[in-house]
């Protein structure tokens, strides 16, 4: 493979590994940016996305957990990918609403620390539910059979189809999530209510019903990125702690609130993360680290960060 | 019975006792002005009005069209038809002029999320279309696609106006229009005052500059302290040469 190839191919992985990301990131952006709240919870979410995706798509062999103790022998529907990722956002967006009511709303005007320590917990709670029925081993989510073979690229040749469906997906979630934040009256009222909430409610505006909108979609973002990022990787109850800490970054270094930061943010730790796995894997986790923390000296508010949720 | 009433309202900021015994009465049709020094407690009289929090009023009631408002949330005030604008404006700087009027009828709208049933209430004055808005602030027309913190103070003076104007308003409060702005500008605001005036609003004007505010408003009141020291026509606080003196400086 020619220096010119293997380069594109590492870019083309950093884009599909910053667009999961990118899902992931963007709801919790526009959380943190609209509500002030800080959700360690959010990888939660895209747990139960990627697990929820599985069990809709195929039918598994528990071969751990208490599933198995109960003597359950086949879990899941088998009813395919696409009905997957259909049903997937909105069984998150409805978990994300219960998580706005009963988790988040008690705690906005506490600081952020309480915040943090609630999310956490609740993050290792449901982490530990998950390894209690399913077992801590991880399960393999196949690829779905259309989108399982490699296709002809020029210059890299051929590359994994699903990755390139990664990249198509998250595009259309992004553009859409745009428009709704851009174009409508729900968007118009949450950018305005970020910056001047009290000032929107003197318009006759109630903000409670947009803000457990924002909490919903920040969820079903997460879970569209589970369903998606499934099976890319192993699936097993520590995913969403890992696919946090990246997110996180891309928020900081992106920019609280921006959507457009949160796509920057999101393929520049991708590709970092590519790059390096390409040239030095021992240091790729340190490299989006650096990268992090070279952004919050030179811009503190992030690359696009502004004081409000926008486009 | 007046259209706004304040009976004997106390107001608190935390355990600060900032509004004492507060009684004050709007009529229809009228420009009525508050006036009164830097701190003396005209924006906390207005913000107690509108619902917004704080400050907690703690005794007293805030009656609006015949019903008691002193504990509604300022959403369900202002479905009600009263409309605030609010010291230093309170535009919001990061949306166009257009989409900032468009707010002002979002709450309206029933169709979509943010907008909610008013059920029974009813709204004399039906608020202005964008553009009846637009030929009466000719140059929001102009700057419609302009993002709000780009205009200059007048400008934006105009855009809280007109912003109120666009909801269904039959009592206007004004915190400090004039708050800012060049003498000349000044005359553009109170133009804008009388002729909302003219059209039939009820209008509650709170003012630092008592010169002013006495051009325009029909009665005054003057509040010193947290409580309310003088209460009359405009004519009648210009012929009181100790109460201006003593207690606005003019």
């Amino acid at each position: 493979m020619s220096l010119l190839a293997e380069t594109v191919t590492v870019l083309l992985n950093g884009l599909q590994q910053g667009a999961i990301y990118v899902l992931v990131a963007i709801g919790l952006s526009i959380i943190l940016g609209t509500l002030k709240f800080v959700n360690f919870a959010h990888g939660a979410l895209y747990l139960i996305g990627t697990y929820a995706g599985l069990l809709i798509t195929l039918k598994i062999t528990p071969t751990g957990g208490k599933l198995a103790d109960w003597g359950y022998t086949t879990l899941g529907l088998g009813w395919g990918f696409l009905p997957a990722l259909l049903i997937v956002p909105i069984l998150v967006f409805v978990v994300g609403l219960a998580m706005e009511r009963f988790v988040a709303r008690p705690f906005y005007d506490r600081p952020d620390t309480d915040q943090i320590l609630l999310t956490f917990g609740l993050a290792i709670v449901v982490q530990e539910v998950f390894k209690i029925l399913f077992g801590g081993q991880s399960y393999n989510f196949a690829r779905p059979g259309w989108a399982s073979g490699q296709v002809g690229l020029p210059i890299v040749g051929t590359f994994p189809e699903w990755r390139l469906y990664i990249i198509g997906i998250t595009a259309t979630v992004v553009v859409l999530v745009y428009g709704l934040i851009e174009y409508t009256d729900f968007g118009l009222v949450v950018r305005a209510g970020t910056r001047d909430a009290e000032m929107v409610e003197l318009l006759g505006i109630k903000l409670s019903r947009p803000y457990l909108m924002v909490f919903g979609v920040g969820a079903a973002l997460a879970g569209v990125a589970g369903v998606v990022g499934g099976p890319l990787y192993a699936v097993n109850p520590n995913i969403g702690t890992e696919v946090l800490v990246p997110s996180f970054l891309v928020v900081v270094i992106g920019g609280v609130g921006s959507i457009s930061g949160a796509v920057l943010g999101g393929i520049l730790i991708g590709e970092t993360l590519a790059v390096m796995v390409a040239i030095a894997p021992q240091w790729s986790q340190v490299g989006i680290y650096v990268l992090a923390a070279i952004v919050l000296l030179a811009r503190p508010q992030g690359l696009l960060g502004a004081e409000e949720v926008a486009p | 019975m007046s259209l706004l009433e304040l009976q004997g309202v106390d107001a608190f900021y935390g355990e600060s006792h900032i509004l004492r015994d507060v009684t004050l009465g709007v009529e229809e049709g009228e420009v009525c002005s508050l006036l009164g020094r830097n701190g003396a407690g005209k924006t906390t009289t207005l913000r107690s009005i509108s619902g917004a929090r704080p400050p907690e009023v703690r005794d007293g009631r805030i009656v609006f069209k015949e019903e008691d408002i002193t504990a509604m949330s300022p959403e369900d005030i202002s479905a009600r038809g009263l409309s605030l604008v609010p010291e230093e404006r309170r535009v919001f700087p990061n949306l166009t002029v257009a989409e900032n009027l468009h707010l002002a009828e979002v709450s309206e709208n029933r169709s979509n999320t943010v907008g909610r049933s008013l059920g029974q209430v009813q709204v004399e004055h039906v608020g202005m279309t964008t553009e009846e808005v637009y030929d009466e602030f000719e140059r929001l027309r102009e700057r419609k696609s302009q993002k709000a913190g780009t205009l200059s103070g007048g400008e934006q003076q105009m855009l809280a106006i007109a912003r109120a104007l666009k909801q269904n308003t039959d009592l206007l409060l004004l915190d400090e229009p004039y708050e800012g702005l060049a003498p000349q500008i000044i005359a553009d605001v109170e133009d804008a005052i009388r002729r909302i005036s003219d059209s039939g609003t009820t209008i509650l004007l709170v003012e630092q500059n008592a010169i002013a505010a006495m051009d325009i408003a029909d009665r005054c009141y003057v509040i010193d302290q947290g409580s309310i020291v003088f209460e009359g026509t405009a004519e009648k606080l210009r012929a009181d040469d100790e109460t201006r003196d003593r207690y606005l400086g003019v």
